[in-house]
């Protein structure tokens, strides 16, 4: 399955505290990741906590999705694809709540989901636009899938945001409160760099997928502190202020975790970590 | 003239000034953690044996990592200003000066901490080069990479709030701009990044890695490594660089931006002035219309100068410096 990393991690003795393997396999991540997240999509009275649980876990999986469409050697291109998923979101995301109003019972929209879908079916195509022998003929292994994928975690988070920062998944609302008030500018950016720069700041042939998935969670925690803030401000959540609150310790203690869990795996797992040195002298 | 319309063309040059720093300190801030500067060269450099001591700052391109800070900063300073604008009525500029510094501090915090992981990352990552992580780089990179976009991101988030109170501010807020902080600062953030990504890298190339060559062309791609390693005096670290872009590469970024800003709002102005748009916004009519027509025809004539100027320059240098040989 994978290349060149699947020999480094053998090789790797997994050091205590520096493993994360939840859950091991890409297949069971987008199934885990995308079951989970659509049904707190879904459900939209739910605390905001939880809702942070699913983006992070969908974030991780379009994280994923990033990594398997450019793996096969994209230097440069990582961010645009990063981009690429976030932009199938923001579609995916309008099209979900255009239609969210059609079989709503209560607080929940099962409709919503429409858009996911349809953004999936969009980036299978695209990938079989891109990779068919018939049309551009790329050839990269596995993109299809990895497109497919792309759109749907890329749609699943930002309705998981909307959904976190109004409470509601109503057009109106996510309207007023997101898109009048620009908030949809963090959402976007957030997004992309939660999906691109993980595997954008391990690129290298020694990249471990452990170690990425690490810088993933850090900054899905940065997200939910910088969510939990808006929800302050904006104040629509049906919780009080407790769920904005609640978001902001959730976001930064998963941060700080992760990020010291990163760095230390870094400098464990570098060629070698020194205080200060003098640069190798070529002969 | 009316007070109005001299007070948004002083607002219109506050901001052309504003800017001016924020794309020097951008150009700055990409020199100093070899983001788009010579980043190709200090990841290359460990793959063709060039260890070195260079900072990794690979936080995608520069537009998106700069429309991140600042909207971070935007977003924390509109929130904070719903918050402050209701205590001092009146005196809204009160909230602003506490609001504006808080956000963009936040938005450096999220800069360092992305810094911190993309260097970390990717030297990880080229274990099988031996390219240790020195810890000094590491430490002594961040603070300076922070003050300098902390200068770019509070130049932008100032830009913006200026922007979204632009009618406020010269007295008929019928001008205030449509879009909110965040958007704004988003805007700003990916054009201050496109310009300081594109313009002003006179680190690598003719200016400095192949000096001994006529306009620094031809030597093979396998040396590029080599800018990364040694200075005039001892081991080159990015502290060397901005100090070196400092003289000439940033401010010219710089001036690329403030110009484009400058011509760009002042043509819209004189162009709304002579259409009878100002100060009082009429409904929209054949007004708006020649406004427009004013604004575009000043726009092209701006365009043409700028061509000519440019031809008559270009044509100044290769007579004084003679034919440039890669052609």
């Amino acid at each position: 399955m994978t290349v060149t990393p699947a020999v480094i991690e053998e090789e790797e003795p997994t050091k205590k505290g520096l493993s994360f393997k939840f859950p091991p396999e890409e297949t069971e991540m987008g199934l885990i990741a995308g079951i989970i997240g659509a049904v707190i999509v879904i459900f939209t009275g739910l605390p905001a906590v939880i809702k942070g649980v699913g983006l992070l876990l969908v974030l991780l999986w379009g994280m994923d999705s990033v990594r398997k469409t450019s793996k096969y050697g994209l230097g440069t291109g990582v961010p645009s694809i990063g981009v690429l998923g976030t932009g199938y979101g923001v579609v995916g995301a309008l099209m979900g709540l255009a239609v969210a109003e059609y079989g709503r019972v209560g607080q929940l929209y099962p409709a919503v989901l429409v858009g996911v879908i349809v953004m999936g079916a969009i980036g299978l195509v695209s990938g079989i636009f891109a990779n068919g022998e018939k049309f551009i003929a790329m050839k990269i292994p596995r993109l299809e899938r990895a497109m497919m994928e792309l759109g749907m975690a890329g749609t699943l988070a930002i309705l998981l945001e909307c959904s976190i920062l109004t409470g509601s998944l109503s057009f109106a609302a996510v309207v007023n409160n997101v898109m009048n008030t620009g908030l949809i500018a963090l959402l976007f950016i957030f997004n992309c760099f939660a999906m691109l720069h993980p595997y954008n700041a391990c690129l290298g042939p020694d990249e471990r997928r452990e170690r990425t998935r690490m810088c993933a969670v850090e900054i899905s925690g940065l997200i939910c502190v910088l969510l939990g803030l808006a929800m302050i401000g904006l104040g629509t959540s049906p919780y009080g202020i407790l769920d904005g609150v609640s978001m902001i310790v959730f976001g930064a203690i998963v941060w700080v975790v992760y990020f010291r869990m990163f760095i230390k795996a870094c400098m464990d797992e570098c060629y070698e970590t020194v205080g200060t040195g003098i640069i190798k002298t070529l002969e | 003239m009316p007070i109005e319309v001299v007070l948004l063309f002083a607002w219109m040059l506050v901001i052309a000034f504003l800017a001016f720093i924020a794309c020097t300190f951008e150009d700055l801030e990409s020199d100093m953690g070899s983001q788009s500067n010579p980043n190709s060269q200090v990841q290359l450099a460990a793959q063709v044996g060039q260890v070195n001591r260079f900072f990794n700052k690979a936080i995608s391109g520069e537009p998106l990592s700069n429309a991140m800070y600042c909207v971070t900063a935007g977003t924390i300073a509109w929130l904070l200003l719903r918050q402050f604008e209701p205590l001092v009525p009146g005196e809204e500029w009160k909230a602003a000066v506490l609001a504006i510094p808080i956000g963009v501090l936040a938005a450096t915090m999220i800069n360092m901490i992305f810094s911190a992981t993309s260097h970390c990352g990717r030297t990880a990552a080229q274990k099988r080069f031996q390219q240790p992580i020195y810890l000094d780089v590491l430490y002594g990179h961040l603070v300076p990479i922070g003050a300098h976009a902390f200068m770019t991101t509070f130049c932008i988030t100032c830009i913006a709030y200026i922007q979204s109170n632009i009618g406020t501010l010269s007295g008929n807020p019928a001008l205030n701009h449509p879009f909110a902080l965040p958007l704004l600062g988003f805007i700003w953030g990916i054009t201050v990044g496109a310009i300081g990504s594109s313009t002003g890298d006179v680190h690598y190339g003719a200016e400095r890695e192949f000096q001994d060559r006529p306009f620094g062309e031809g030597k093979r791609v396998v040396y590029h490594g080599k800018i990364t390693r040694y200075a005039e005096c001892g081991v080159r670290t990015q502290k060397d660089i901005a100090g070196f872009c400092l003289k000439f590469g940033a401010p010219c970024t710089g001036m690329t931006f403030g110009l484009i800003i400058l011509f760009e709002s002042w043509r819209s102005m004189v162009g709304m002035q002579l259409g009878g748009f100002l100060p009082a916004l009429p409904a929209f009519t054949a007004t708006g219309d020649m406004a427009a027509i004013f604004g575009i025809v000043l726009g092209l004539l701006i365009v043409a100068a700028l061509m000519v100027g440019n031809l008559v320059f270009v044509k100044w240098v290769r007579k004084k410096y003679g034919p440039f040989v890669g052609v």
